[in-house]
């Protein structure tokens, strides 16, 4: 049954701003029928609302209340400095750079080249480049399910990275993409990555959404379509801060080739409201997936991780682990599935949700779920929500340690062994600190 | 000097009163034991000294060195000296030991206005502790009491006790769930620790122990007050027999 709803003034600018900048979007022809049917696909759906069960506590038809315009061209001026003070201790992490300026790629910011068996390029010039052929995968994401915001990803997406490691090649040194957002007035702001390993190829990856000081409140729409080969191992993580006051939804989508590993972190904190969408199937037997999060919350924040891991295949493995600390009035939402299809014998997923609770008024809703066709598999989960242990604050307090500097300890405890899951030991050094800085004003904003 | 008068508590959402009156003076230098049967009060007595929450104080005081204690917090009281060796030491998953060790030894280090020692001077310190203890390397490194055995913890109390540097020792059936070899070696530790400028209170339900640390006094508690006093002797009395004497009394009083 189809109910017809009103519009509401983000959706209907939603589609009015698609007309007026689909001519600035780039494309040939078969990308801008793919966007077309894509906006035509979101008028259809509206933004997703509390009655569609996987969207129940992220409402963002009441959540996006006014509509931003799409950045399309035209990045604000911007020095390395600038994004070196909002990457935090990620700055100093020895790695290849692409960075992206409220959707746009700036080449002079960036440090990758082309080389051999690495081929990168930004989006937008592969999408100029496809001329009437969307070839190459470049919009393979829009076709996963009916999902409003995949669906204005593929409508309004203007930049991103794409990536494509040849067998059994091994990157160097890590790649840091960098989204920044600069504009002095909110803006949509949609980037797409599309991540490749052939068979056999290592590379660790991390994606740092930041705002730069000073950047208005915007949206984020950032979508990575990631395809990892047989026996390739990927180390993704992602870092954002997007700020108090911005929105980011973000979307996974990964595939896992035969023994492939996938290794994924997501650290989330000071940002206003978070979407984190994670679809993750196994193609091929053997393949591990450890996919693991932190997120830190205060004030209004609202922070929702959302996965599906798809056992399609046997002899699988899965592990999440997500751990949250929710202060004041911050709401976290965890929803987690495993299916395990019916021929995927030998499956094998962990998950586990824990959060702790810093104030009466914090909410955590969690949904565990799986949904298993074989009989032959390991699989189990669990969720908890608990509040700092007044016998452990009375314990260290006895030791002399102060109140405030007890209850920092006990939560950064909780938190970093979440964060031990970095798959990269120079990255969890960088998502260490910046967690911590953000733990500091968590227990702070406590009596 | 520790002087507790007439102090009366009961649990603070409960009306059950569990200090019943208690008086007691422990001069710096000293060490006394206090013994009684299960539910005497004998723990209640040391969570109060060290601020636990959970309780009221509805009459009497407790002047350590003639400051209010009962008015402090209890990172204040550890400031000032004092330190609870725990009956059931607790466990923190994702503190490393050292860590905690560290935090815990600035903190009273800044507040008692003595300067903080180097991470090197700090590890040596430390580890001399604990090869002491019969602590390994190894343990410091593992979070606070995760996995621990019963007799690891214990040597774990004694060890954060020896690098506190407390002036008013509380223990708090340290001998509980020890065997022989055990008690000895924490026996050891405790008794390296007595000195003139340092007062211990040692609760413990058994007179086993007190071979091992030799009390200056021994206070029986009963029913919530302490029930009689005397000198080491007196251990060796109750060993005998028993504390249905008290047990008994107690009840007449209640």
């Amino acid at each position: 049954m189809t109910v017809a709803l009103t519009r509401t003034k983000v959706e209907q600018a939603l589609s009015h701003d698609f007309e007026a900048v689909a001519a600035k979007l780039p494309g040939g022809r078969a990308v801008t029928e793919a966007r077309k049917a894509a906006i035509g696909t979101f008028a259809a759906l509206g933004l997703p609302h509390r009655r569609i069960e996987q969207w129940k506590w992220t409402d963002l038809r009441s959540a996006l209340k006014e509509p931003l315009s799409p950045a399309v061209g035209g990045a604000a001026k911007t020095s390395a400095p600038d994004i070196d003070a909002a990457l935090e201790d990620l700055a100093a992490l020895d790695a290849y750079r692409m960075v992206f300026v409220d959707g746009q790629h700036v080449p002079e910011l960036s440090t990758v080249a082309a080389a051999k068996g690495l081929e990168i390029a930004s989006l937008a010039a592969a999408l100029a480049k496809s001329g009437d052929h969307a070839g190459d995968g470049l919009i393979a994401a829009s076709a996963i399910g009916q999902e409003a915001v995949i669906a204005l990803n593929t409508a309004f997406m203007t930049d991103g990275a794409v990536i494509r490691i040849g067998k059994a090649v091994r990157l160097d040194k890590p790649l840091l993409l960098v989204f920044a957002r600069t504009a002095t007035e909110g803006r949509l702001v949609t980037t797409r990555n599309i991540l490749e390993l052939g068979d056999g190829a290592h590379a660790t990856v991390i994606e740092a959404h930041v705002a730069l000081r000073g950047a208005a409140p915007g949206q984020a729409n950032t979508l990575s379509d990631v395809s990892v080969g047989d026996g390739a191992h990927l180390t993704h993580t992602k870092c954002t801060v997007a700020g108090e006051a911005a929105s980011h939804l973000a979307t996974w989508l990964a595939t896992l080739g035969k023994a492939a590993t996938y290794h994924a972190f997501q650290l989330t904190a000071s940002t206003g409201l978070a979407r984190n969408n994670l679809f993750v199937t196994f193609k091929g037997e053997g393949a591990k997936l450890d996919i693991s999060g932190a997120f830190l919350g205060r004030g209004a924040e609202h922070i929702d991780t959302t996965l599906v891991v798809d056992h399609a295949v046997p002899g699988c493995e899965s592990r999440e682990l997500f751990k949250g600390v929710l202060a004041d009035k911050a709401h976290g939402v965890f929803q987690g599935k495993v299916i395990v299809r019916p021929d995927a014998q030998k499956s094998d997923g962990k998950q586990m949700a824990q959060v702790l609770m810093l104030s009466q008024d914090a909410e955590f809703d969690s949904k565990p779920e799986l949904e298993i066709h074989a009989d032959d598999v390991v699989c189990g989960h669990g969720s908890t929500a608990a509040e700092i242990d007044e016998d452990l604050l009375f314990y260290m307090r006895s030791r002399g340690i102060p109140t405030a500097e007890a209850r920092a300890l006990l939560i950064e405890s909780f938190i970093v062994e979440a964060i031990d899951k970095v798959g990269d030991e120079r990255v969890r050094a960088a998502l260490a600190g910046i967690a911590t800085r953000r733990l500091a004003t968590l227990s702070a904003s406590q009596p | 000097m520790l002087e507790i008068k007439n102090l009366r508590v009961k649990l603070a959402d409960e009306d059950k009163l569990i200090l019943n009156g208690v008086s007691l003076e422990v001069p710096k230098g000293q060490v006394h034991a206090i013994m009684g049967p299960n539910g005497s009060g004998k723990s209640t007595l040391a969570y109060v000294l060290a601020g636990r929450e959970g309780y009221e104080v509805i009459d009497g005081e407790v002047l350590w060195n003639g400051e209010d204690l009962l008015a402090m917090e209890p990172d204040e009281r550890a400031a000032k000296g004092v330190f609870l060796a725990f009956q059931y030491p607790m466990e923190i998953p994702g503190v490393a030991t050292l860590t905690f060790l560290r935090t815990a030894f600035n903190a009273v280090r800044r507040k008692r206005g003595q300067k903080e020692l180097t991470t090197p001077e700090f590890l040596k310190r430390v580890r001399e502790e604990a090869t002491s203890l019969g602590i390994a390397d190894e343990i410091l490194k593992r979070p606070v009491n995760v996995g621990f055995s019963g007799g690891e913890k214990k040597r774990m109390e004694i060890l954060q006790m020896a690098v506190l540097e407390p002036s008013l020792c509380v223990l708090d059936e340290t001998d509980s769930g020890l065997d022989i070899d055990a008690v000895r070696v924490v026996s050891a530790g405790v008794t390296k620790l007595r000195s003139k400028d340092r007062a211990m209170l040692v609760i413990t339900h058994y007179q086993r122990l007190l071979n091992y640390i030799v009390p200056d006094k021994v206070h029986v508690m009963a029913g919530g007050t302490i029930r009689k006093t005397g000198g080491k002797e007196l251990a060796l009395e109750l060993e005998k027999t028993g504390y249905a004497e008290f047990k008994s009394k107690a009840l007449e009083s209640a």
